[in-house]
């Protein structure tokens, strides 16, 4: 049996990181090796693609032996940092690097090593991995010396902030409010059951497409907020000189006609007409894609603040316009060299998330692939027993997301430090979070090969609460790097600053029927209840309802900026 | 087959099966639960491999053993011309 030896590493939480204080014998090493102690090691920090993991070898194609036995085939080896001897590590057996330990003398001491393999610290006497913030430093600097960055790329830029000031209102400010405005109508039982805001769109002629995501728009809150502040006064708006259409004007005006108390269903013609001005590919009365429509939407509004030359043309950071805003996220995209290493890096600003469904993995294919053959007991092991039970989720698709993808042979890239197209492996994850993420599900394939498209009705789990922390860009590159203090990018992720990455469910945007006939509906989650938007008519359903349907676009917002469940009219 | 640098192909690939198939996540949930009962302060690198290599080696899938050994066996015949 390996002895345990008890110790207790006082936590010390700085950043949000764990730093764990070092052993005795690892505090013992730093002073007795000056600053910079592991000066030497870093010269034999090799990346060994393909995987991408950091070694230690002398030369790249050291074949590292123990010093005492000469075996090579054992799983840890290490490296003595005082005098570089390699020995093997297999307890209960035989551990020739903790005798090694024991030569120490006044000069140095023998007790740290490293694992030839995985870059780790050991502490020989303690018989426990330890963790070094400069040894980690050296690793992480080993993987990324390559990435040429001169400049942070400018949508990374960190946004200037206000001071927060509290605010209450003077007698002269009290009576502008209470002369200019009209009190919520409290007694709310007239109006039936439902919630301000909600109301009818009337189809116009295969108009649903529009309908559904109109709904979810005006009940994402950072957007709500936006137009029933008048942010965007459709009387004053410049961009709309005359004959020029604004696509933000018309959309202040159905804000206003939707939040306005009245329950008959709005017909929204006149929006209509001037999506159909902006998007004129798409102007017809056949049946539209919801997605399309939303971006072609966003794009709208933002091509209508372009004009005005004050703002700021870059979207990641969200300051063009309130479309980017509220939906705007950067992406980051790692493609690294598999001969050599090489990682390029590239960020781009994204306006929602694309998910490709995964690839069947029902019941029927039992025998074939090693998955399903391991996994599909079910058992409660704690793992995510409905992946292995063959249903797809929302999750499952973010995984496959930022899965490491093996570029094939006839897409190789050019690596900048090999001079040649390799072949490559990418990996997609998540550098900044947006306001409101929306998640669009893949469901049209469109295959210009066998020149057919088709709809994949495929289930779809999605939660009510979502936590993007593992599909953020520092999850991702953490678990690249292995067990290992991450200074993150030379930006530090200042949780005070950073916004939080749980989200929660607002709208559902569903599509039932086929490829070219098909409808339409959204779900909306108002003071934690259902409402089922179809067209004109807007009933309150059940959650189950909401969860068994077919998810096409689904809308998650911060949770800072949700209000859950609060039984009252007034503060939905 | 170490020093032709096989060893280290073969590693990588054992690896991407492991992950693939949720093996790796399995051996990390059970770390984390072994973790949780004795306590984070009370476990070492040592105990934690001594623990988990018995669970591990019994869990790995049948068609990942064979894939391993068929491309052994083929190295080894190639080698040996």
């Amino acid at each position: 049996m390996s002895s345990k030896i008890n110790h207790h590493h006082q936590n010390d939480k700085t950043n949000g990181q764990i730093f764990p204080q070092p052993c005795p014998h690892l505090a013992d090493f730093h002073a007795r090796n000056g600053t910079k102690p592991f000066r030497a090691i870093q010269d034999c920090l090799h990346i060994k693609p393909p995987g991408g993991r950091a070694a230690i070898r002398r030369d790249s194609s050291e074949v590292p032996r123990c010093g005492v036995c000469g075996d090579s085939s054992c799983p840890r080896l290490y490296a003595c940092m005082a005098c570089a001897a390699v020995s093997c590590h297999v307890p209960p057996h035989s551990s020739h690097v903790a005798i090694h330990a024991t030569k120490t003398s006044s000069a140095c001491s023998h007790e740290i090593a490293v694992d030839v393999d995985r870059a780790e610290l050991f502490c020989c006497a303690c018989r426990d991995q330890v963790y070094d913030r400069d040894f980690d430093a050296a690793v992480v600097l080993a993987h990324t010396t390559s990435i040429i960055q001169s400049s942070k790329p400018e949508n990374l830029r960190k946004r200037r902030r206000i001071d927060y000031r509290p605010w209450s209102p003077d007698l002269r400010e009290r009576s502008l409010m209470v002369n200019n405005a009209s009190p919520i109508d409290s007694m709310s039982s007239s109006n039936g059951d439902l919630p301000r805001g909600l109301r009818g769109l009337n189809n116009l002629g295969n108009t649903c497409f529009m309908n559904s995501v109109l709904q979810a728009l005006f009940h994402t809150p950072p957007l709500r907020n936006y137009f029933l502040s008048d942010r965007h006064n459709r009387y004053y708006c410049q961009s709309k000189n005359g004959v020029r259409l604004c696509l933000a004007c018309d959309l202040d005006t159905m804000f206003s006609a939707i939040f306005c108390g009245d329950r008959m269903p709005y017909s929204p013609a006149k929006f209509l007409y001037s999506w159909w001005r902006h998007a004129s590919n798409l102007a017809s009365y056949e049946q539209q894609d919801a997605h399309e429509f939303f971006i072609s939407m966003l794009d709208g509004i933002h091509e209508k603040v372009e004009k005005d030359q004050h703002k700021p043309r870059s979207q990641g950071n969200g300051d063009c316009c309130i479309a980017h805003r509220v939906f705007s996220g950067i992406l980051r995209s790692d493609v690294m060299c598999m001969a050599c290493g090489f990682t390029s890096t590239t960020f781009d600003p994204c306006v929602d998330f694309s998910l490709d469904l995964e690839p069947n993995q029902g019941s029927s294919m039992k025998t074939s692939s090693t998955k399903s053959n391991h996994s599909c007991n079910c058992e409660a092991d704690g793992m995510n027993s409905s992946q292995n039970c063959g249903i797809s989720t929302l999750m499952g698709c973010l995984d496959r997301f930022t899965r490491p993808e093996r570029l094939g042979s006839d897409q190789k890239f050019f690596c900048q430090q090999c001079q040649v197209r390799q072949e490559s492996l990418k990996q997609m994850s998540i550098r900044k979070l947006p306001l409101v993420s929306c998640f669009h599900i893949k469901r049209f394939e469109h295959s210009s090969v066998r020149k057919m498209s088709r709809k994949v009705d495929r289930y779809l789990q999605f939660p009510l609460s979502l936590d993007m922390a593992p599909y953020l860009s520092s999850s991702i590159l953490r678990s690249r790097f292995g067990n290992r203090f991450f200074p993150f990018d030379g930006d530090e992720s200042n949780t005070l600053n950073e916004p939080s990455s749980e989200f929660e469910l607002f709208a559902v945007v569903t599509h039932t029927g086929k490829l070219d006939a098909g409808h339409y509906v959204t779900y909306l989650r108002l003071s934690n209840k259902w409402y089922k938007c179809d067209d004109a008519w807007i009933t309150e359903v059940n959650e189950n309802t909401v969860r068994a349907a077919q998810g096409y676009m689904m809308f998650y917002v911060q949770k800072m900026l949700y209000y859950k469940a609060s039984e009252k009219q007034g503060t939905s | 087959m170490i020093e032709s640098g096989e060893k280290e192909k073969l590693m990588e690939l054992l690896r991407e099966r492991l992950v693939e198939c949720g093996w790796k996540d399995e051996m990390k949930a059970l770390c984390r639960a072994y973790i949780k009962k004795k306590g984070t302060n009370n476990v070492t690198v040592d105990d934690l491999v001594h623990v988990i290599t018995p669970k591990g080696r019994a869990s790995i899938p049948d068609s990942i053993k064979t894939e391993l050994l068929l491309r052994i066996r083929a190295f080894l015949a190639s080698a040996a011309l």
